[in-house]
């Protein structure tokens, strides 16, 4: 199994993170007992070869651990074997043949150390053995793929219990349209505080049974929009969240100073911070095109003197077809929106909740 | 080690005016995001690693005669920046690369603080 | 590669454990919160200088299982008490962020790419 992330000229974006990761991640997480054969066939110390020739014969095996008195003593493969028949000496015992010095790997190790020893040494199994050298299983590449295949199906399960959760978020309560309204009061300069909005929303959301995906997408754009607030207003603002089941919308409004150039401010890059909140470590002019990057729908009104508004969605279903972006803007105003989605149907399930890019 | 040959191992872009780096040899290596920090710690000409990529960051190359900025993760500075830093004679180089990745491909190389 | 081994490779301490067993593959350095935002994978060990609440806050949003302070600073105790509560490991070096880097590098813990422009 190649692991063709872990290339240092690879390219990580978000999205492929989210979805080789997952592969990479259970090989991490993943231990060796958990996918390894535990009924394994074994050869004894006072065995002939003669006998293992029938043995891998009938029980269709290329290689076996030799075990004496309950612990390895070596181990043999079909390579052996043949050298065996080579010298027709089928007689022998197997102590002649196997091989004495044994790569083993432990029951507690992760699968990825298994991985490592299988591409770089090449072996086709690998005796397991337990905390006191006792061995308890066999490892094979095919238990590695049949053990992380298994455990991405249950993840995928896992995933599908969440999804039907949040889509049936307010089945038991009737009315035409449910929604929780999350509201926070920011104050101005109020550093030490910073970021206890966007943290509540986002625990609100998985406690919601959001997926890990969209709690973090909502997360750091409020988190972004609650810094700006903190570190840019003179008398800080509030933000409001509206949890519906297909859909997150999110308003966040303060009193000044106002934005002279939304299109401008929208540059990855363009700050107007002070070198005290460069210092803070913010101020590097990627707060709102990284709010850009985590949502569906992003709007910002702002008049000079008068103050700003943002709004920004997030689409819980997302729609099954792809759809590019417009751009409309106008004075004053910065809109990103995509165009109506007539296909919508309630129930419908699309590609995992990442942005189109 | 020379600044030639950091620019070709690594692979950088060199964004101001050429010069004879085959001359230069930074002292050692730096690595933050906050100018404070890197006005009372980097080493007089050293390599200073960054994603800053706004017109400060000359004044301090100039200010510490830095043997050279890299801006990492693909951050352009802007022409009048450019302008700047050729003006002060300090270099400026790009990487889409990231800071850590940069960091520890030169440590690797064998720069080192003395 | 696990907190024990990097603290090792940098002469570190651990301020605050993982809640869980943890195993780091990438390394990102920076003191620029929306730049760490906009760049992450979940086995990511954040080295900052920036020993601010902020980080913390940063590494929650980010999904970063843990933090590296860089040149021994140590943060107040308001801060080690917030990432405790939000499960995220922080480790502390003497060294300055370019030698921890480089350390980390060399030990094994790798880099993250090339970072592609965000659309």
């Amino acid at each position: 199994m190649e692991l063709s992330s872990l290339r240092a000229e690879h390219v990580i974006t978000d999205k492929e993170a989210k979805t080789i990761g997952r592969i990479e991640e259970l090989s991490y997480e993943l231990r060796i007992g958990e996918v390894m054969t535990r009924n394994f066939i074994s050869v004894a110390q006072d065995m002939r070869m003669e006998q293992v020739l029938d043995l891998f014969r009938e029980k269709r095996i290329s290689g076996a651990p030799v075990v004496a008195e309950g612990s390895l003593a070596g181990i043999l493969s079909i390579e052996d074997l043949i050298r065996c028949l080579r010298a027709g000496d089928t007689q022998a015992l197997v102590t002649k043949y196997m091989a004495r010095q044994v790569v083993t790997i432990r029951a507690g190790d992760t699968v990825i150390e298994a991985l490592k020893l299988f591409t770089q040494k090449q072996y086709g199994r690998l005796p397991v053995v337990d905390e006191s050298g006792k061995l308890v299983g066999i490892l094979t590449k095919g238990d590695v793929t049949r053990g992380v295949l298994r455990a991405l199906e249950s993840d995928y399960q896992m995933e599908e219990i969440r999804r039907y959760r949040a889509s049936h978020l307010f089945e038991d309560i009737v009315s035409e349209r449910s929604s929780l309204i999350l509201r926070y009061t920011i104050a101005p300069r109020d550093f030490a505080c910073g970021g206890q909005a966007s943290s509540s929303i986002k625990k609100a959301l998985l406690r919601l049974g959001a997926t890990p995906q969209i709690a973090r997408r909502c997360g750091i754009a409020v988190y972004e929009a609650e810094m700006n607030l903190i570190l840019h207003t003179p008398n800080g603002g509030t933000i409001t969240a509206e949890i519906e089941p297909h859909l997150i919308n999110i308003k966040v409004e303060d009193d000044g100073p106002g934005i002279e150039d939304p299109s401008l401010a929208m540059k990855p890059g363009y700050s107007t911070a002070s070198e005290q909140v460069r210092e803070l470590g913010f101020g590097a002019g990627m707060g709102l095109p990284n709010i850009e990057r985590c949502v569906d729908e992003m709007s910002l009104e702002s008049a000079v003197g008068v103050g700003t508004t943002l709004t920004m969605k997030i689409d819980l279903q997302p729609p099954a077809i792809e759809l590019r972006h417009r751009y409309a803007v106008s004075l004053g105003r910065w809109e990103k929106t995509r165009p109506a989605i007539a296909s919508r149907q309630a129930g419908e399930s699309g590609p995992e909740g990442e942005v189109a890019t | 080690m020379t600044l030639v040959e950091i620019i070709e191992k690594l692979g950088l872009e060199l964004l101001t005016d050429p010069k004879d780096f085959s001359q230069v040899v930074p002292s050692g290596g730096y690595a933050s995001d906050l100018l404070s920090c890197v006005m009372t710690g980097a080493p007089h000409q050293g390599v200073w690693v960054t994603l800053q990529a706004h017109g400060n960051i000359v004044a301090v190359g100039a200010l510490l005669e830095l043997s050279a900025i890299i801006i990492t993760g693909g951050a352009a500075p802007d022409q009048e920046t450019i302008d700047k830093a050729n003006h002060e004679g300090v270099t400026l180089l790009s990487t889409g690369m990231t800071t850590y990745e940069v960091v520890g491909r030169l440590w690797e190389l064998g720069l080192r603080n003395s | 590669m696990k907190p024990e081994e990097i603290i090792a490779a940098v002469d570190g301490q651990i301020l605050v454990a993982p809640p869980s067993e943890l195993n780091l593959v990438y390394g990102c350095a920076s003191d620029l919160m929306s730049d760490v935002l906009n760049l992450t994978h979940p086995r990511t060990l954040l080295i900052t200088g920036l020993v601010n609440i902020q980080s913390i806050r940063t590494a929650e949003m980010a999904d970063l299982p843990a933090i590296l302070f860089v040149r021994g600073k140590v943060p107040p105790p308001e801060t080690l008490q917030l990432a405790q509560e939000v499960g995220i490991a922080v480790m502390v070096s003497p060294y300055r962020m370019f030698d921890c880097c480089g350390r980390l590098f060399q030990a094994g813990l790798r880099g993250l790419g090339k970072v592609k422009n965000a659309p």
